[in-house]
């Protein structure tokens, strides 16, 4: 019993890459599109290392988070899952790679979910995506009691750090200050072109209010071709090869760059070139990307207006000192929600009945799990992975509401709590010898 | 009366620089419909002064340096309320309305009595031809005022200030296109000016042509904005276009005022 309580503590293990960690041509590579996602969740989560876990995928980051009482095999598990599943060698992202634990692994997660860890902070899909991330976990039941709560807490950290900071407002208004400048280049938008290069979060947001605005048209490329896909059906626009986009530019009143690129993506020489085929109409660029896709020198040129993210923070008067006072009150936000989180984790560990109601689940499932697979001796490897995957989702997903209901009854005082903890003890019959 | 009038002119051109100047300088956008009234009235008023002169002199009193001066800043004011309802360019007014209130201030300064008209003016020629030319100068007036309002709003966009002060201007393309279609009614009006001109000299001189300061400078203006227009057409646009407007109206001003002041010669008669 002493034995089995120790290995049964829950840890929280976060590894991931992101925007600052990795260059883009790893995150893509690395990145799950439609389809890709479930396959890798179910087999993420097993009864062996990691009880719980997620994936969140985005053009910026890579991330997975696992509830494990294991921290070096979940390590190990995870890193071979995303090079067998992504199918790139394991050399090629490792080193990229983060690893938080336990209360810094809660941190990360609520500072990604508040968008203070996207390269535009404070940018308001990250969100969605996080939300995303847990429906798809959710809905294959890889999530147990622990990471739906974790999962909760940072939509309302997020929440909170949208309404109790201006962190958020800032994103917003640099789009809406792009739209303005547009506006006070172009008399109409109606016939007005514009081209996304990259599918940055920001890139996204920004040819958004464009459209809402009435821009005409829109084209979007990007150096992976699904994203590219994906983001112009959400904003009706056209995709343009990547190896091709140069040929559109000439096309394009408006554009935006939001890719995570090393070299310039568009130098004076081109573009001067490129006005001499439009007969010098003006051109609007907007550098949105951390390094910068446009070479500055291109504001030099006559009829092209050239704006980075520090113009155009500039342009919506926002000051530094204010910035970093928001960015602080945030923080400060996410270091108390943490700090709850892990004081609900760490007593609900400490709730006996808990931890016998999980260890119970967990003895029928393997039992069971043993049985029926002694009987199918003839499937293959990944069969015997699936059922296993399907017997954790099955348990993770009946103990849920009990564990709860638990957790939440020792809340109402301690009289209250033994009652609770009776009926639950009687319900499951966790005093009974397993047969 | 025509005193008068032209002093409720002169007043309303002021105060709508001071509207107009207020509407720049507050974030509201507020009192530009007042701006545009004033600018309204000190147009009315002006006209009426120049009507009255007018009906009082018998003939169109555009003639001595006071009355040039006058009816082009008032047909110049015409123009900008004109181009006003066509865009949304209200805001041209704010380089109207000073320029308005300096030249009828100017015109003020020399003042003339009314005079009996010269013999050689005596033709039907005279309205057609001094309208013409006036109005394309007038015209041309405005194309400056647009360019000019390119520059400041080209200016704040390449240098990335705030945009309290760039939202409040007309759009780049807004005032590039509007500049083109000006200049295009301004040389077609300056062409025919030249062209009455032309017919009227033909009458009363037996020559289509004088070599004289006043004419040979109208046909120098004529072929800058032609050659402007032309690489406008050709794709000049923006900043480089607007510079040249510019340019070509500070000529034509220049011009202007250097054969009033120095070459008086027959064109215009003894007035000069």
């Amino acid at each position: 019993m002493e034995v089995s309580l120790a290995s049964s503590v829950t840890n929280l293990l976060l590894i991931g890459l992101n925007h600052h960690s990795a260059p883009v041509e790893v995150r893509e590579q690395l990145a799950f599109s439609n389809g890709t996602l479930e396959p890798a969740l179910r087999r993420l989560v097993d009864a062996e290392t990691i009880r719980e876990g997620a994936i969140l995928s985005t053009c910026n980051r890579v991330e997975v988070i696992a509830c494990t009482s294991n921290l070096d095999a979940a390590d190990e598990k995870i890193k071979t899952l995303l090079a067998e599943e992504r199918q790139v060698a394991r050399s090629l992202f490792e080193k990229h790679l983060y690893r938080h634990i336990g209360k810094d692994a809660v941190n990360h997660l609520f500072r990604v979910a508040a968008s203070l860890d996207s390269m535009m902070v404070g940018e308001p899909q990250i969100l969605g995506q996080v939300k995303d991330a847990y429906a798809a976990s959710s809905a294959l039941g890889t999530l147990g009691v622990v990471l739906h709560r974790c999962f909760h807490k940072s939509f309302s950290v997020a929440k909170r750090v949208r309404s109790e900071t201006r962190v958020a407002a800032k994103a917003v208004s640099i789009s809406s200050a792009a739209v303005d400048l547009a506006r006070s280049i172009f008399d109409h938008l109606g016939d007005k072109t514009a081209m996304v290069i990259g599918a940055g979060e920001m890139g996204e947001q920004t040819v958004r209010h464009l459209q809402s605005n009435g821009i005409g048209t829109v084209l979007v490329t990007n150096r992976t071709f699904h994203r590219a896909v994906d983001l112009a059906r959400q904003c009706n626009g056209t995709v343009v090869p990547f190896e091709q986009w140069h040929r559109h530019l000439r096309l394009a009143d408006v554009v935006i760059g939001s890719a995570g690129s090393i070299d310039y993506l568009l130098v004076p020489t081109v573009v001067e070139e490129v006005l001499r085929e439009r007969k010098r109409r003006p051109m609007f660029f907007i550098d949105l990307g951390v390094p910068r896709n446009f070479d500055p020198r291109l504001n030099d040129l006559d009829n092209v207006f050239l704006y980075d993210i520090d113009d155009l923070e500039q342009v919506i008067e926002d000051h530094k000192g204010e910035r970093e006072r928001e960015a602080a009150k945030a923080e400060a936000i996410v270091t108390e929600e943490v700090e709850a989180f892990w004081s609900w984790l760490a007593s609900m560990e400490a709730t006996p009945m808990i931890v016998a109601l999980r260890e119970k689940a967990e003895a029928i499932r393997k039992r069971e799990l043993e049985k029926t697979l002694a009987t199918l001796r003839d499937l293959p490897p990944h069969a015997h992975k699936a059922i296993e995957a399907l017997s954790a989702a099955i348990t993770n997903k009946l103990l849920h509401p009990p564990m709860l209901y638990l957790k939440n009854s020792s809340k109402n005082g301690e009289s209250q709590e033994s009652a609770d903890a009776e009926v639950v003890r009687r319900i499951f019959g966790l005093d009974e010898e397993d047969e | 009366m025509e005193i008068l009038l032209l002093k409720a002119a002169l007043l309303f051109y002021l105060l709508s620089t001071v509207a107009f100047t207020l509407t720049l300088l507050s974030s509201q956008t507020v009192p530009r419909p007042l701006a545009s009234t004033l600018l309204f009235v000190a147009f009315a008023a002006h006209a009426g002064a120049i009507a009255a002169r007018s009906l009082a002199a018998g003939y169109i009193a555009v003639i001595d340096s006071y009355e040039a001066l006058s009816f082009f800043a008032c047909l110049m004011t015409g123009v900008c309320l004109l181009a006003q309802m066509r865009a949304s360019v209200a805001i041209l007014g704010a380089v109207v309305s000073p320029l308005g209130f300096v030249l009828t201030l100017g015109a003020f300064v020399f003042y003339t009595q009314t005079r009996d008209l010269p013999p050689a003016l005596h033709s039907a020629w005279l309205p057609v031809h001094v309208i013409l030319a006036f109005l394309g100068n007038a015209v041309f007036g405005v194309a400056f005022s647009a360019s000019l309002v390119y520059l400041v709003q080209e200016r704040q966009l390449k240098g990335k200030k705030g945009r309290s002060f760039f939202r409040r201007l007309p759009s780049l393309e807004t005032l590039d296109n509007l500049n083109y279609r000006i200049l295009s009614w301004g040389f077609a009006l300056l062409t025919l000016g030249i062209l009455s001109g032309a017919v009227w000299a033909e009458y009363a001189w037996g020559h289509f042509w004088i070599w004289e300061p006043r004419p040979v400078l109208s046909l120098l203006t004529w072929v800058l904005y032609a050659l402007l227009l032309h690489y406008r057409t050709a794709g000049w646009r923006g900043r480089r276009a607007a510079a040249l407007t510019i340019a070509c109206f500070a000529i034509l001003v220049g011009s202007f005022l250097g054969v009033k002041l120095l070459f008086p010669g027959r064109h215009g008669g003894e007035f000069g």
